[in-house]
């Protein structure tokens, strides 16, 4: 009777895992298999260019560009200093332009010796106001490409949404519900979007193999990262 | 009783060491406050926060030694360099940019086309 009960449960809790493991929680890849040509290409220099901002916060970018060099620079590599580099950009009338997107990435070898170009494009930048609520959004894509090939090494995504209403629960009655709008208010205006940019690229520098500089350098291709391909359907 | 205090104080210090283990991650670089100031001097461009940025910089030379690499970061001589340049101290110029590619090779390339600039400049001025 009581080996019985257990044969049950043990059933019971298989059936748990295989259907737990149906609902379509987040898949794991490692960098190795994830980024294989950041471990053939070994790059040891990264080019960081100014940041395309297709959000709607035309300062986004201007902002966001003082974040980028230094999540980089801790995981190893050497990053080029960007306020230089931008001004060298402007002075060759490229900086802020189409052509400097469409440059074959060699000419970025050329120009500065570096052995990869690091892109960055700022997809949210912005806070939906609402009366009883706020959200402020930042989204940042980033990837790699080989100066030597052209060949797209290593690319991710990091967002960050916060509700930025804070406050208690206003129960409902008229002074509570302004009340809370008022606190909505002050935390928009003191919120800074720089400190979530910072997160966001804690989020995605993560999956990002660790280069010369770091203790790490070509051992961690086990290291497990989200999966975040664009599955087909 | 006696247990119970000798308990008490194993758990204290197995807290401790375990708190202390948190704070002994030492980052790679020490960049201060470089981040922060140099976001304050875009977003307004003042002497004061001019200043900021171009102390920011020193600390990181000044404190370099306190990182696991005990490296100066990466792109820190040629920031300071640069500032230099702008005001017209080529030389102080010239020896940040070599700084910047001594310590770090990948910055060869650059450095050196930025020097021949300067040099080029100089050799204008003294014409």
């Amino acid at each position: 009777m009581r080996s019985k009960k257990s044969a049950l449960y043990i059933a019971l809790l298989t059936l748990t895992f295989i259907l737990s493991g149906c609902t379509a929680g987040p898949t794991y890849v490692t960098k190795g298999s994830e980024f294989p040509k950041m471990y053939e290409q070994q790059p040891r220099s990264l080019l960081i260019l100014p940041p395309m901002n297709i959000s709607t916060d035309a300062e986004a970018k201007d902002y966001y560009m003082t974040t980028i060099e230094m999540p980089f620079a801790m995981m190893g590599y050497y990053t080029f200093p960007v306020e230089m580099v931008g001004d060298v950009m402007k002075q060759e009338g490229v900086y802020d332009t189409e052509i400097l997107y469409n440059l074959p990435a060699n000419k970025f070898y050329d120009y500065f010796g570096a052995d990869a170009v690091l892109f960055t494009k700022i997809t949210k930048w912005d806070l939906s106001y609402m009366v009883l609520a706020s959200t402020l959004t930042v989204a940042i894509e980033a990837k790699i490409v080989s100066t030597k090939t052209s060949e797209e090494l290593w690319r991710y995504t990091g967002m960050v949404r916060v509700d930025l209403s804070g406050g208690g629960d206003s129960g409902g009655s008229m002074a509570g519900l302004l009340i809370k709008v008022v606190a909505t208010a002050v935390n928009s205006a003191a919120a800074d979007y720089v400190t979530y940019a910072r997160q966001a690229n804690s989020r995605l520098i993560y999956s990002l193999p660790v280069g010369p500089y770091h203790e790490a350098y070509m051992q961690d291709q086990n290291m497990q990262l989200v999966d975040q391909t664009p599955k087909d359907q | 009783m006696k247990s119970l205090k000798v308990l008490s104080i194993f758990t204290f210090t197995v807290i401790t060491l375990a708190m202390s283990g948190c704070s002994t991650h030492t980052p790679l670089y020490n960049y201060g406050e470089y981040s922060e100031n140099y976001y304050a001097l875009k977003k307004e461009a003042t002497p004061e926060s001019a200043q900021e940025y171009q102390k920011s910089l020193e600390y990181c030379i000044e404190n370099a030694k306190e990182s696991r690499s005990k490296r100066v970061p990466p792109g820190i001589y040629a920031n300071l360099g640069y500032l230099h340049l702008k005001a017209g101290q080529n030389k102080k110029a010239i020896e940040n940019f070599t700084k910047e590619k001594t310590i770090y090779p990948e910055a060869t390339f650059f450095m050196d086309k930025m020097i021949n600039k300067v040099e080029a400049l100089e050799q204008e001025d003294e014409k």
